[in-house]
């Protein structure tokens, strides 16, 4: 993508009262789009035009969301936000397990679906660099699964961490004993979604020590670097024992 | 009481028992008596006859022995009864000894009058007494009748005494009838039977009750699992007696019932949620275009507060189901992630320093069933204090507000669906009603409790009490 063309979308939804709606909303935001009702008029869209990214919605009559999602991956390598009405963290993970790149249950803020196009977009634009960007990372016998953002302890407990946690860990885990200073955590933190992590880089840091290391006032893990920073002290290794 | 049995076994095979029991005690008390009067009226029926044969016979010695035997065993063979009693030998006294241990029967007496006056034997006076046998003094007096009674250890039992004078006779005839050894023989054949009756019925009752009881025994296993788990399986199949085989086959129509009514509810609530999220989702963008910002914020809380009714419902529908195993978890740390969110959101709701709890559970419905309580915190009760405890194994999620609390006599109340404390306020803070319900249908998914308690001070406490793993 560059700055000058707008970026494409692809819609699909078989309800005109959400896709019109919505692809007015997109287009006001700055995106070109294009509306598909069904995965066969999508699929007959996609072979004249590539867009940037597709909106895919599940449940439709006729070929579902997920079989068009798992040949757009496949074939054409399109990055794939899903829209669902349902709810369930099962449902998500499958979603993200066909290798869809984002999943937004619906109703969901227009504002929050415009951050989440954006950050797919720049993680796609990344990707050729990353290998697998999905493998899990280890680190001091914990593993953090970024496909289902579950970490777990050296003992397989799982414990509970929010996005912005997740995200805080994922970018030390992403640059190993490497000082950060605060902007640049907050550069790779924030810079998704803007409006999940408003809080101080600082309260995370301490948020995510309370819950990783054996004693948050003497961390081992995240250490404070004098002069404003952190730095991850641990190895990490990836992949640890490969994708389950 | 201990010994009575709870199952239905038990209490027939039980009441059988008992019964058996008292009719054969009943019956042993009947034959008792009516052996008691045969014997008494054998004995004086020997008496009469030895005493007639006298009269007849003066000489008793010339009745042949052998012949004397013969006869004995014919009778004994026609009264097919206890053995017939032998008497002594006669004895001829001016004046019958009257002791004072005997007992004179009148009754008796005058039946023995008739008895020998139908055998042609007219007597002017008669004695029938009971006397002990080692106080009599004619086996006192001969010494080999004495060991003989001595040796057989007879001195206690009874001896009927019979003395008659003849018309004009000046001597009384002294007959004497020991009373002969009870017949244990009875009581031996009684005690057979009750046996055989017993184990004839109880067996008889033990294959019929087994063949009520063990489908029965199915069936409730059965409507247990389908209780605790809403899982409908195949058929039970139709075993036992009519009755019980009708019931079996009424519970799989019912069970099936059941089975339907949940799918279709699921399905239902399935297509209700997906129905009523798309157009939320289109409203949801369209209010995008409101230009006034102040009215676009209402009109988006508005459309979250009808998607978190919509999603306590779903849930509230799905909680019972089974959602894969539950996994150790850091309660600590999801403790701290929820609280920490609503931190995030400028709420007034701190957690309390905790240990490390770890225990088996489904992340995402503990983590709800939270959030629900620390939102009802904070929306009724001013803020949330959050805690993590451990006692007696038992890992607690407690949140306390600083609100009114609950009266005592609501808080059951507040766990139905649909309830909301004060009416009041129900339109100001929306929400279904259901945070409660759910918090607790999530609390039994984990084999727990939801808890709800005021204060002493102020404020109310809800606690999440999870069973040791």
């Amino acid at each position: 993508m560059n700055d000058t063309a707008p970026i494409s979308l692809l819609l699909v939804d078989d309800e005109a009262s959400l896709r019109e709606p919505l692809a007015e909303y997109l287009t006001r935001q700055g995106f070109a789009v294009q509306e598909a009702e069904s995965a066969a008029v999508a699929r007959s869209h996609l072979r004249t035009e590539k867009p940037d990214l597709v909106l895919l919605d599940i449940m439709m009559p006729g070929e579902d969301g997920l079989s068009l999602c798992r040949h757009l991956i496949e074939t054409r390598a399109l990055p794939v936000i899903l829209l669902t009405a349902r709810g369930e963290p099962t449902d998500r993970i499958v979603g993200l397990e066909i290798g869809a790149d984002d999943y937004v249950t619906k109703p969901f803020e227009p504002r929050e679906l415009v951050a989440r196009i954006r950050s797919v977009l720049r993680r796609a634009g990344r990707a050729s660099s990353e290998p697998d960007a999905d493998a899990p990372y280890g680190f001091e016998g914990w593993r953090l699964d970024p496909l289902k953002r579950r970490l777990t302890d050296p003992e397989g407990v799982l414990v509970s961490i929010s996005t912005a946690e997740f995200r805080l860990l994922r970018a030390f885990l992403d640059h190993p004993r490497q000082v950060l200073d605060r902007d640049q955590l907050l550069d790779m933190v924030q810079g998704r979604e803007a409006h999940l992590f408003d809080r101080a880089v600082d309260n995370q840091v301490s948020r995510l020590r309370r819950k990783i290391e054996a004693d948050s006032r003497n961390p081992e893990l995240i250490l404070t670097v004098r002069g404003g920073g952190y730095r991850f002290a641990a190895q990490v290794t990836r992949p640890v024992g490969g994708r389950d | 009481m201990r010994l009575w049995p709870k199952s239905l076994l038990g209490q027939v095979l039980l009441a059988a028992t008992v019964a058996v029991l008292v009719a054969q005690s009943v019956s042993v008390v009947l034959l008792y008596r009516a052996a008691e009067s045969r014997r008494d009226a054998a004995m004086l029926n020997v008496a009469a006859l030895q005493l007639v044969r006298q009269a007849e016979q003066p000489d008793r010695s010339q009745l042949a022995t052998a012949e004397r035997r013969d006869r004995r065993d014919r009778l004994r063979r026609q009264t097919a009864g206890p053995r017939l009693p032998r008497p002594l030998r006669i004895e001829w006294v001016d004046n019958p000894a009257r002791l004072s241990g005997d007992r004179r029967d009148p009754a008796r007496e005058a039946e023995l009058q008739q008895l020998l006056l139908a055998q042609g034997v007219p007597v002017s006076e008669v004695l029938v007494l009971e006397r002990r046998i080692g106080d009599d003094p004619f086996i006192a007096g001969r010494p080999r009748l004495r060991e003989r009674v001595a040796s057989e250890g007879l001195q206690q039992r009874e001896m009927l005494v019979a003395a008659v004078r003849r018309d004009g006779a000046g001597e009384w005839a002294v007959s004497r009838v020991p009373e002969p050894v009870a017949p244990t023989g009875v009581m031996r054949t009684i005690l057979f039977q009750t046996i055989v009756i017993f184990l004839v019925l109880v067996s008889s009752l033990f294959f019929l009750l087994r063949r009520i009881t063990r489908p029965l025994a199915v069936l409730t296993e059965r409507t247990e699992r389908f209780a605790a788990t809403r899982q409908a399986s195949e058929p039970l199949a139709a075993q036992g007696p009519d009755d019980i085989q009708r019931l079996i086959a009424a519970h799989n129509a019912m069970e099936a019932r059941i089975a339907a009514l949940i799918d279709e509810k699921d399905v239902m609530l399935g297509a209700i949620g997906h129905d009523l999220k798309t157009p939320l989702a289109a409203l949801r963008v369209r209010i995008e275009s409101v230009e006034d910002e102040r009215e676009r914020a209402k009109m988006a809380a508005g459309i979250e507060d009808i998607t978190r009714s919509l999603d306590d419902i779903l849930s509230l529908a799905r909680v019972g189901k089974a959602t894969g195993p539950a996994e150790p978890t850091d309660l600590t740390a999801l403790v701290a992630s929820v609280v920490e969110e609503f931190e995030d959101r400028g709420k007034p709701v701190h957690m309390i320093d905790a240990p490390r709890i770890v225990r088996p559970v489904h992340v995402t419905w503990l983590r709800r069933a939270l959030r629900n309580l620390i939102s009802n915190a904070v929306r009724y009760g001013d803020k949330a204090s959050v805690s993590l405890t451990e006692t007696e194994g038992r890992a607690i999620l407690r949140v306390d507000d600083i609100g009114p609390g609950i009266p005592a006599d609501r808080i059951a109340d507040m766990l139905e669906p649909f309830t909301r404390g004060e009416a009041s306020r129900n339109r100001a803070t929306g929400g279904a009603g259901l945070g409660l319900t759910l918090a607790r249908a999530i609390a039994e998914q984990h084999g727990g409790e939801l808890v709800l308690t005021n204060l002493p001070e102020r404020g109310l406490r809800a606690e999440i009490r999870l069973p040791s793993s």
